[in-house]
């Protein structure tokens, strides 16, 4: 207890140090990490703690953020709602649609709960072009962040300290929340409907208890958005943001706590890495999530706290030696196929002159790399073949040791 | 004196043509071991769903304590002090032995909507909670999660769910199916201890289990109550031999 509360505050500190430590580039990359990370934990709550797959969560995301931009140019960041309380905004508009949405969703389980809150957040997203005077039309709502509490909030610092305060803040508070009895209602909820009802549970008012509140943060974190890039625009309400943060938390982990903050953050970092060098980040970001549910389903930060928990068999995969191994794997095969790939997208290119123009040398990497030669091709086929082979070697060794644990439990 | 505390009144339930349970009326005493006993398919299932609120009944009236509980929600009904456990392990498989008893014993104490404070700090639903873990015998088996359970042990973590709603009236529909002589044996020792000071209800197969526990019995063949009595009676009664028991002889 006493070990969890010093981590927690070392974190926390490590995190505050961040605008002291970094250029403003990274600041800003950092306080998008924050958000994505808070997004995800709302969307992690909901379907990690209450078993609810939400298809739709950019509506609530969405919603906190316009509430925001309108309620910084109606209040100005003074009186009592100075520019650190604006995500409270957020927060009501994110509650209040949870909470209407949330109704009607939780009356379904299963495939058709995530079929209505896509339904739901389609029809926001269809809607929003249409109401201009609300969510500006093409253009969006822009507005500007007020100086408060002697607080300029004009570097990026600034924001990022408000952004930090506000995530740790609703992390936190949802952290304990699992740890209460309504928190335990809610894993009871996740881990069988059918039963709860039976040792007298109404189950349909604490599901949608669950989602106005899971809506709630992630109003927060829209809201958060928009204090950071002082505008919002209906694209916020795409599907593609809702299917972000599902495959963010689930690369982290969705069953335990913070997997969806560290997958939401790291994915964020990602992009933020990616999207400037690469066209094909996108793919990347792809392959990453469908390699980590293949090899990983239970996420990142999922797995390693499963085998930390787990007995020798589990914690084997944790030693060093092992640990390096794997690493050589990884990132032979990310080196082979990233190769591969950007190879390929030059080739494939239209500036290219292909059989015309007699097959010229791409760069990739500051390396210049002809179609025609064969240590083009050899290098990453050789690079993935590593990377199989060492995925392969695990796994068979993973074969061996179960059986002689098991054989080893027979003779006892 | 009579003191029925579960009262069936001409109960039907029908699935479009199909009349699963027909007409029928049955007084449940307060305090009794009462059995319900049939071929398969005579609707023994369907009848503690009528009860406990799953299905609702087409026609009829169902009474706990005087109330009628016929088509209210499981939890309604639950609330009333009618708890069931089911044929098909039904438990919160990824949670500890422990909490799954706890969630039952949260809803109980009325403290499930506690947002404010820790879950260990309800001293009261924690010590009630190692009561019935020490009463099913899972203790050991706190911290182990309920799918790691072997059966047996899964049956006794139901029972034991089923009780920490602290109910009057306790439906068990099949706790000894897929049971060991030796486990058999000892289920009936465990019931026989939950059912001290309340109603059981009990659909089984086991003639054995049946006869030893159930203080009444009543058969139930092709949705109608063919008799109801003792033991003895049943064991007597030629009806009952034709519908059911003789089948098994043959």
């Amino acid at each position: 207890m006493i070990l969890r509360i010093v981590l927690s505050v070392a974190i926390v500190a490590a995190l505050a140090c961040v605008p002291l430590l970094l250029p403003d580039a990274y600041v800003n990359a950092a306080i998008q990490m924050l958000i994505a990370a808070l997004f995800a934990t709302a969307f992690g709550y909901l379907c990690g703690q209450g078993g609810m797959l939400s298809f739709g969560h950019s509506a609530y995301f969405g919603l906190g953020a316009f509430a925001a931009i309108h309620a910084m140019n109606a209040v100005g960041g003074e009186g009592l709602l100075p520019t650190p309380l604006i995500p409270v905004f957020g927060a009501a508009a994110g509650l209040a649609f949870g909470l209407l949405a949330g109704w009607f969703a939780t009356k379904r389980s299963g495939v058709y709960f995530s079929m209505i809150t896509l339904a739901i957040a389609e029809l926001v997203h269809a809607l929003a072009p249409h109401l201009k005077e609300t969510f500006g039309g093409e253009g969006g709502v822009s507005t500007f962040r007020m100086p408060a509490w002697g607080i300029s909030f004009g570097a990026s610092g600034d924001v990022y300290w408000l952004a930090l305060a506000w995530t740790v803040l609703c992390v936190g508070l949802l952290y304990l929340l699992t740890r209460t009895p309504f928190g335990r209602m809610t894993v009871g909820l996740r881990e069988n409907t059918h039963r709860m009802k039976f040792i007298g549970y109404e189950v349909h008012r604490p599901s949608a208890m669950v989602f106005a509140i899971s809506g709630m943060v992630a109003g927060v974190a829209g809201a958060l958005q928009s204090i950071n890039i002082e505008a919002a625009n209906y694209v916020v309400f795409e599907t593609s943001v809702s299917s972000a943060v599902v495959l963010n938390s689930f690369i982290g982990g969705v069953r335990v706590f913070f997997g969806p903050a560290i997958g939401g953050a790291l994915m964020s970092f990602f992009g933020y890495v990616t999207a400037d060098m690469t066209r094909s980040w996108l793919l990347y970001q792809g392959l990453i999530f469908v390699l980590v549910m293949m090899f990983l389903p239970r996420g990142v930060v999922g797995e390693i706290v499963f085998r930390l928990q787990g007995g020798e068999e589990e914690r084997r995969a944790l030693r060093p030696g092992t640990l390096a191994v794997s690493a050589v794997g990884v990132l032979c095969g990310a080196a082979g196929v990233v190769l591969l790939v950007e190879i390929a997208q030059r080739l494939f290119a239209e500036a290219y002159p292909g059989a015309a123009g007699g097959w010229p040398p791409v760069t990739v990497g500051g390396v210049d790399w002809s179609p025609l030669s064969p240590v083009t091709w050899l290098l990453p086929a050789l690079l993935i073949a590593v990377s199989v082979a060492i995925f392969l070697r695990g796994r068979w060794r993973d074969r061996a040791a179960g059986a002689a644990a098991r054989s080893e439990e027979a003779t006892r | 004196m009579t003191d029925p505390v579960l009262i069936l009144d001409a109960v039907d339930k029908s699935f479009g043509e199909a009349r699963i349970i027909r007409s029928v009326s049955l007084e449940v005493e307060r305090g009794e071991k009462h059995a319900v006993i049939g071929p398969n398919g005579a609707g023994k299932s369907t009848l503690f769903h009528l009860c406990s609120g799953q299905l609702t009944p087409t026609k009829g009236r169902i009474l706990l304590d005087g109330a009628s509980i016929g088509g209210l929600p499981p939890h309604e009904v639950n609330h009333r002090g009618l708890a069931r456990s089911f044929q098909i392990t039904n438990i919160f498989p990824g949670l500890s032995v422990f909490e799954n008893l706890r969630l039952s014993v949260l809803r109980r104490r009325r403290r499930n909507w506690v947002f404010w404070r820790g879950i260990a700090g309800l001293k009261e639903t924690n010590r009630r909670t190692e009561e019935i873990l020490a009463q099913v015998r899972l203790t050991a088996r706190a911290h182990d999660l309920a799918s790691a359970l072997s059966y047996s042990e899964q049956r006794a973590l139901e029972i034991g769910m089923t009780v920490a709603s602290d109910p009057q009236v306790i439906l068990l529909d099949e706790p000894m199916a897929g049971m060991s002589h030796e486990e058999t044996a000892y289920a009936i020792s465990l019931i026989r201890e939950i059912a001290e000071g309340r109603t059981l209800m009990i659909v089984e197969h086991d003639m054995d289990v049946v006869f030893s526990l159930a203080d009444r019995i009543s058969v139930l063949v092709y949705g109608e109550i063919v008799a109801t009595g003792t033991p003895e009676r049943i064991r007597a009664d030629a009806r009952v031999r034709e519908a059911y028991l003789g089948e098994e002889a043959a």
